[in-house]
């Protein structure tokens, strides 16, 4: 199994801890991973907003770097996923656009074919072949209650991002996470508005104030639920509750604040990884008395 | 320089919606901040045309979660017609301060964000260098789409 890793900006340049703790899960669960100069996705929330043509185009220009390599394109963020399928499932629908798009990328003698898809490493994981290996990696349980997060570009609209499991009504709820997590022995625990946006964008574009509110919404109904920690698969979406729980606690002292994880570093803690191994040493909120209550230090 | 609306989403599209607002109740960014919202945007495209619509510093305010396209029951591709009204709004110069620096940033390094000290960073968590951004091809395609019609770099 090898892939193209298409790292992003955020997780290499903000939270490399990500990145080292799925590189090491992937080494150690046989998926090989291919580095490659890459540019930004570009964001969904941010310059398909102001010029769509050049949000393609760029895409494109990625999208043509692993077609080159005839590698398909591993994603560790709910955002660059996004782009990539839908400029990818645009290209190769549309003939006219194709054309337009590889008048643009011929100077730079790229050719964009439509060869490759693009996956997200949570779709990775979930894989039969790599649950089996998983299973057989794996040294410790990690026994707590988790909440998971998705992050609206992972899936929305879903008959892009997963057009093949459409429920008859045409919608899709992503469970795979839930699943993953409960292979390593975590309890996925339920909760209200799961489905809905952790604010980032908002904050990005429009109000940081108003972003936080919703994490503040949202935090409120996970605590309701007596949730250990939240697990994501964006690190738009980990900042904002990892950050925005440290700016919400200055202006609600008596708030506790619940830890939040990336995906890759439960997978490899429940590997007999350790919690600097997986980059949790960076993390703002901070989870070692939970880590220290079921046996990791 | 206008953008052609109707090329990024099918007109006819907004005369299939009957304002239930389903969309502006699952809305995220409309609890919580002053937003123009899905069903209020569709209404004042039939009302007062997009040309309207475009001015209104509120039709930034939003998630891009997609959810209001998610719940709609008559399956009108708001998405496509919030993004060909934004491209339009930024063209007349309607874009937010934080997004116009967001996209000269990554019109001029080739990321969305800012590199600081990162070899050192990367090297406690153990990662190499990371590799540098093809950032003349990517200058070269923004330019070829005419990215600087709307934001100079």
């Amino acid at each position: 199994m090898k892939y193209a890793l298409f790292l992003g900006c955020a997780i290499p340049i903000k939270y490399p801890g990500f990145e080292a703790a799925t590189r090491r899960v992937c080494e150690r669960l046989g998926i090989e991973l291919v580095d490659m100069p890459f540019a930004c996705c570009p964001p969904p929330t941010s310059l398909k907003m102001v010029h769509h043509d050049s949000w393609l185009a760029l895409a494109a220009l990625n999208l043509c770097r692993a077609e080159e390599a005839g590698l398909d394109l591993l994603t560790l963020c709910s955002g660059c996923v996004n782009t990539l399928k839908e400029a990818n499932h645009t290209l190769k629908k549309s003939d006219s656009k194709r054309r337009k798009i590889n008048r643009i990328l011929e100077d730079q003698n790229h050719h964009y074919k439509g060869t490759i898809e693009v996956t997200h490493i949570l779709d990775v994981l979930y894989q039969d072949s790599v649950v089996e290996k998983l299973i057989k990696e794996m040294s410790l349980e990690l026994p707590m209650k988790i909440g998971c997060h998705y992050g609206c570009h992972y899936f929305r609209p879903p008959k892009i991002m997963y057009p093949d499991e459409l429920s008859d009504s045409e919608s899709y709820v992503p469970v795979k996470m839930d699943h993953l997590l409960s292979i390593i022995g975590m309890e996925p625990t339920e909760y209200s508005r799961k489905f809905l946006c952790c604010g980032s964008p908002l904050g990005a574009n429009a109000d940081q104030d108003a972003g936080y509110a919703i994490v503040k919404e949202k935090l409120g109904h996970i605590r309701e639920r007596h949730i250990d920690a939240l697990s994501v698969i964006c690190p738009s979406c980990f900042e904002q509750f990892d950050m925005g729980q440290i700016a919400l606690s200055r202006k609600f002292k008596d708030q506790s604040k619940i830890p939040i994880f990336y995906l890759t570093q439960l997978v490899g803690l429940s590997m007999g990884m350790t919690p600097k191994e997986v980059g949790l040493d960076v993390h703002r909120v901070k989870s070692k008395k939970l880590l220290e209550s079921i046996g990791i230090s | 320089m206008t953008v052609k609306l109707w090329n990024f989403f099918p007109r006819e599209a907004l005369y299939e919606c009957y304002q239930c607002a389903r969309c502006t109740g699952s809305c995220p960014a409309l609890e919580v901040a002053e937003a123009l919202g899905p069903r209020e945007t569709i209404l004042k495209c039939l009302n007062l045309g997009h040309d309207e619509v475009v001015e209104d510093e509120r039709l930034w305010v939003c998630c891009t979660c997609n959810v209001c396209e998610d719940r709609c029951p008559q399956k009108i591709p708001i998405s496509d017609l919030l993004v060909a009204l934004r491209n339009s709004a930024a063209r007349r110069g309607n874009i937010p301060d934080k997004l116009q620096i967001a996209i000269e940033l990554l019109a001029k390094t080739g990321r969305s964000m800012i590199v600081h000290q990162l070899d050192e960073m990367r090297a406690h968590h153990g990662l190499a260098p990371l590799m540098p951004v093809p950032i003349d091809e990517v200058r070269e395609v923004l330019k070829k789409t005419k990215l600087d019609d709307v934001i100079e770099f």
